[in-house]
């Protein structure tokens, strides 16, 4: 009997689901992204306003305090992750997590963090390296940036202290490849400086002091 | 003897003279809680207090104890709202339009321009003002039908970065220059006359109040409200009872601070400063004593 209550709630989410992919009998994907660095109202209603912008987007919902955003999309619009991501990036924002879920139950992941191997071998460092930011969105575009290094097994950015705190494997990474990597996405260190043109693309509350090199 | 008295009386009262001005400032005297409410404008009518709630899309009017009384909802991301005459006109980022609030009735601002997110609005008789956002300027008329606007993305000055809030006086426009991080002050042809901030290290200056005496700031990621005086001398930083503050109005003497995070609103009471003694200086002797 438990079964069968439990399969008839599955069912039943599905059927919902459903319905919600066909609103007004057009097939929709669901989207659903994950952005760091949404502590202020002018930025997540930009956020919000921006996709509006995409015509036949309906659903369009953001949750300031966790970052989630949603939102509908015609079916016949193939609207593609990268796509999703990208329009994200430019509204001046960083994608922790995309999904997308087709109207025929297909589910689509945004590229996955980097992995790093880890033995019992294996000896992990630590350093504390300098990296320019000034807010909540600084920190998440520069954990991001990390997250896609092969070696770093942990990472952590104070605003206050303008310090990058690693954890890594010396022998897949380095304290200077990390901090080519960083100001590739837009944050000075002082070995690398962000490109005029990264700097120009940081959203305005993000224009850090730039660090003198 | 008479005479000694006399002189006494006489010293007595040049010394008192001579004693230092009383040093005044905003102190906090109370914060109130707003249930279910995120602030991010506030202005004042003679119905009471009217706060925007872009969070949930609705304009809220609270009593002072933060319940809300009345709301006005269906919005679209409402943002710095302000008062005149009893209308309310609030700002709607979301779709570009100005509302006006008469008598319960909303009607449309006709703007002869095209907006994109309206950010604040400020209105003095017929003069309304309009901080664009994405289109880094400000909108205005004098006369409430001949539309013009001034500056454009930069950070030069007379440019903007994303203005969010603008301010009325009988002879200036002032503007929230958000995140070039500086208000920027202008005469009512849009010429560009002073910036005030731009030496304090602002993190999103997203909201202002100005009066005869003072230009008040929302520094919203540091957490603190600075008071300027008009030529744009730090006077003071406030940062107790602050937590993302995204506007400021003087009400009954009193200063009120929107705060966006906590829900709140925090209240001011122009007071004798309390100094606090630093005990360790008057315990150590750092000259030296050759």
């Amino acid at each position: 009997m438990k079964r069968i209550i439990i399969m008839t709630m599955i069912l039943s989410l599905f059927a919902v689901t459903g319905t919600q992919a066909q609103k007004n009998g057009k097939q929709m994907d669901a989207f659903e992204v994950q952005v760091d660095g949404l502590g202020c109202p002018f930025c997540a209603y930009g956020l919000e306003k921006k996709f509006k912008e995409f015509k036949g987007i309906k659903k369009v919902a953001i949750n300031i305090e966790t970052g989630d955003f949603s939102f509908l999309y015609p079916t016949e619009k193939a609207l593609t992750m990268d796509a999703v991501v990208e329009q994200v990036k430019k509204a001046g924002y960083t994608p922790n997590i995309a999904k997308i879920t087709r109207a025929d139950g297909t589910v689509e992941n945004s590229e996955a963090d980097a992995v790093t191997q880890i033995t019992g071998e294996t000896i992990l460092s630590e350093a504390a390296i300098t990296v320019a930011g000034k807010c909540g969105m600084c920190e998440a575009r520069i954990l991001k940036a990390t997250s896609g290094i092969v070696g770093i097994t942990e990472a952590a950015w104070n605003k206050d202290s303008q310090l990058l705190d690693v954890r890594f494997d010396e022998q897949q990474t380095s304290i200077d490849a990390i901090q080519k990597v960083v100001a590739e996405a837009g944050h000075d260190t002082n070995a690398y400086k962000t490109s005029e043109a990264g700097y120009a693309d940081l959203p305005g509350c993000c224009k850090y002091v730039r660090i003198e090199q | 003897m008479k005479f000694i008295y006399t002189i006494i009386l006489l010293v007595m009262i040049m010394v008192s003279c001579k004693q230092e001005p009383k040093i005044m400032e905003w102190q906090l005297a109370t914060t109130v809680a707003l249930e279910g409410v995120n602030p991010i404008g506030i202005a004042q009518d003679a119905e009471g207090i009217w706060l925007s709630d872009g969070d949930h899309n609705r304009v809220v009017q609270i009593n002072d104890s933060g319940e809300v009384l009345q709301r006005i909802d269906s919005l679209d991301r409402p943002m710095h709202i302000t008062a005149q005459n009893g209308k309310l006109f609030i700002p709607q980022y979301g779709n570009d339009q100005i509302m006006i609030r008469d008598t319960d009735k909303l009607k449309s601002l006709v703007v002869g321009d095209s907006l994109d997110a309206p950010a604040g609005v400020a209105v003095d008789g017929s003069a309304i003002a309009i901080a664009d956002f994405y289109n880094h300027r400000i909108v205005w008329t004098e006369n409430g039908s001949d539309w013009t606007s001034f500056g454009q993305e930069g950070n030069a000055h007379g440019d903007f970065y994303y203005p969010t809030d603008v301010h009325l006086t009988k002879d200036r426009i002032y503007v929230a220059d958000a995140y070039n991080n500086r208000v920027q002050v202008f005469d009512r042809q849009g010429n560009f006359l002073n910036v005030i901030g731009e030496d304090q290290k602002m993190n999103a200056a997203t909201g202002l109040y100005v009066d005869d005496a003072s230009v008040f700031v929302t520094d919203f990621e540091n957490n603190r409200v600075l008071v300027f005086d008009t030529e744009g001398n730090l006077k003071q930083e406030i940062k107790k009872g602050i937590a993302k503050p995204t506007d400021i109005l003087m009400r009954n003497g009193q200063l009120l601070v929107a705060n966006y995070k906590d829900s709140s609103l925090s209240l001011y009471d122009w007071k004798e400063a309390v100094l606090v003694v630093d005990e360790e200086s008057h315990d150590h002797d750092d000259h030296d004593h050759e």
